[in-house]
């Protein structure tokens, strides 16, 4: 797949897009950064449009999501449309609205996978993050339902204050279902910029145990070894979940081989980068992919010339997104606060002596000294 | 050779410079082509004949004919075995 991969990257194709179908939603997460209102939803015949558009521009992974995508009455009927242009569909959806018949309608439409966010195995714990009661039970029982159509399940689930020691949980969860699993640390701001979610992301120090957990990193957490479009890990450089070497100068897949489509039509490289590149309801997608100057200022960011990132003895360890250090730093190039602290506990982790970032550096500020604890520090690690 | 494979529709699949890839929802399993596999997969439509096809890449790579034919049967062979192309007799009429 690589070859395919560094294709698509040289010759700028939209391999992988992720579209949003709606923003409305049946659960109300804490961490969300949408806003659930709608404010004029493409339609059905503007969504077929822009997947023909899809079609001919290359691409051919395709993740439809939300908001919740089983809010839209039109959903097979897109589905339908953009298997018959030959999409690789993946959907992602809470499941909550799933039942036998919408299971079987997933299949039999060649669906290839379904990702669910999962928040912990303990009720208790889920149901207070969607703030729906019985959200977990009817999304375990969906992701039962969906199996028994042998679809192909993932789960995913964004690690925040309320849930941090609930991994291991869903984990055990992920197993006993025999289906892969994601764990993710990335907390971002609201789509109108309010920051107040932020406070919802663990401290840099309290994921020092997590990121010693061996399970905890992109390669052995997400166990589907088949090449699909997903975000993992904490904000990871390959945004589309393909590893590859072409990839190597450049921050991340976005706007080189994928991109994100909102609900309203508006374009951006990627769901968590806040850089609008034009709407398709105005204009034809090619003319944004190719010709948008937002899209080819994104596209001329080169890791090496990064102005504070390229010199930093711990790159390596560092996973850098360049939507969060827009949203986070104002600056898709610069360095920002929450990667350098991931880096540097990363590093230490692989046994780095006292890393300090390129960032903290040049702000005379030392790393903040961590001793490296052992593993299974989580007192109620089964969470 | 009066058969006329037909592309598996429960396939994702793209051309990207000349090239197929294909992609399996049942099991993830990614197929790439080789240049002349992929031509016979975008002559493949369900009403070419195996002949036709064979047709086809004999102009496309101006080789003989028999060995065209030869090609086109060994690859079409090869590509229903792995239910990339459904082969049925020609619809009349």
């Amino acid at each position: 797949m690589d070859r395919w991969i560094r294709r698509t990257v040289e010759r700028h194709l939209p391999w992988n897009v992720h579209l949003d179908l709606t923003y409305r939603c049946n659960e109300r997460c804490i961490h969300c950064y949408l806003d659930h209102e709608d404010y004029g939803e493409m339609t059905m015949l503007e969504i077929e449009g822009v997947l023909k558009q899809l079609a001919e521009a290359g691409t051919l992974f395709l993740t439809l999501s939300g908001g919740e995508i089983f809010l839209r009455q039109d959903l097979f009927e897109l589905i339908a449309y953009a298997r018959r242009l030959h999409f690789d569909v993946s959907v992602k959806t809470n499941a909550l609205l799933v039942d036998v018949e919408k299971a079987r309608r997933l299949k039999e439409l060649g669906v290839r996978g379904v990702q669910i966010s999962i928040y912990s195995a303990d009720p208790e714990v889920h149901d207070a993050i969607t703030k729906v009661r019985g959200s977990l039970a009817r999304s375990l029982a969906a992701i039962r339902l969906l199996q028994g159509q042998g679809l192909h399940v993932k789960i995913a689930c964004p690690l925040m204050t309320h849930n941090l020691a609930a991994y291991r949980g869903v984990q055990a969860l992920a197993e006993e279902l025999r289906i892969p699993y994601i764990l993710d640390l990335t907390i971002t701001p609201k789509m109108d910029g309010d920051a107040g979610i932020l406070s919802l992301r663990n401290p840099a120090r309290d994921l020092l145990p997590i990121l010693q957990d061996p399970i905890f990193s992109p390669k052995s957490c997400d166990r589907d070894d088949a090449p699909q479009p997903a975000t993992g890990g904490t904000g990871s450089s390959s945004s589309s979940g393909l590893e590859s070497h072409a990839y190597d100068d450049i921050p991340c897949s976005a706007g080189h081989n994928s991109c994100y489509i909102s609900p309203y039509g508006d374009v951006f490289p990627c769901v968590q980068m806040p850089v609008a590149t034009g709407n398709v309801r105005r204009e034809r997608f090619e003319e944004i992919w190719f010709h948008s100057n937002e899209m080819n200022r994104v596209r001329a960011i080169r890791e090496s010339q990064l102005p504070i990132c390229s010199s930093c003895t711990i790159r390596a360890h560092c996973e850098r997104c360049p939507g969060l250090a827009q949203m986070e730093g104002g600056d898709l190039s610069g360095a920002y606060e929450r990667a350098c602290e991931l880096a540097e506990l990363k590093a230490s982790v692989a046994g780095v002596e006292n890393p300090v970032s390129a960032l903290h550096v040049k702000n005379g500020r030392g790393a903040a000294s961590c001793k490296v604890p052992p593993l299974n520090v989580f007192p109620q690690a089964s969470a | 050779m009066s058969e006329s494979p037909a592309r598996n529709p429960k396939l994702a699949w793209r051309e990207v410079d000349g090239e197929i890839v294909i992609i399996s929802p049942e099991d993830s399993q990614v197929h790439e082509l080789n240049e002349t596999a992929s031509l016979v997969w975008k002559y493949a439509d369900g009403i070419r004949s195996c002949d036709e096809i064979a047709v086809e890449l004999a102009a496309e790579f101006d080789v003989a004919l028999e060995a065209a034919r030869a090609d086109a049967a060994e690859l079409i062979a090869a590509l229903e075995e792995k239910r990339l192309l459904l082969v049925a007799a020609p619809v009349e009429g």
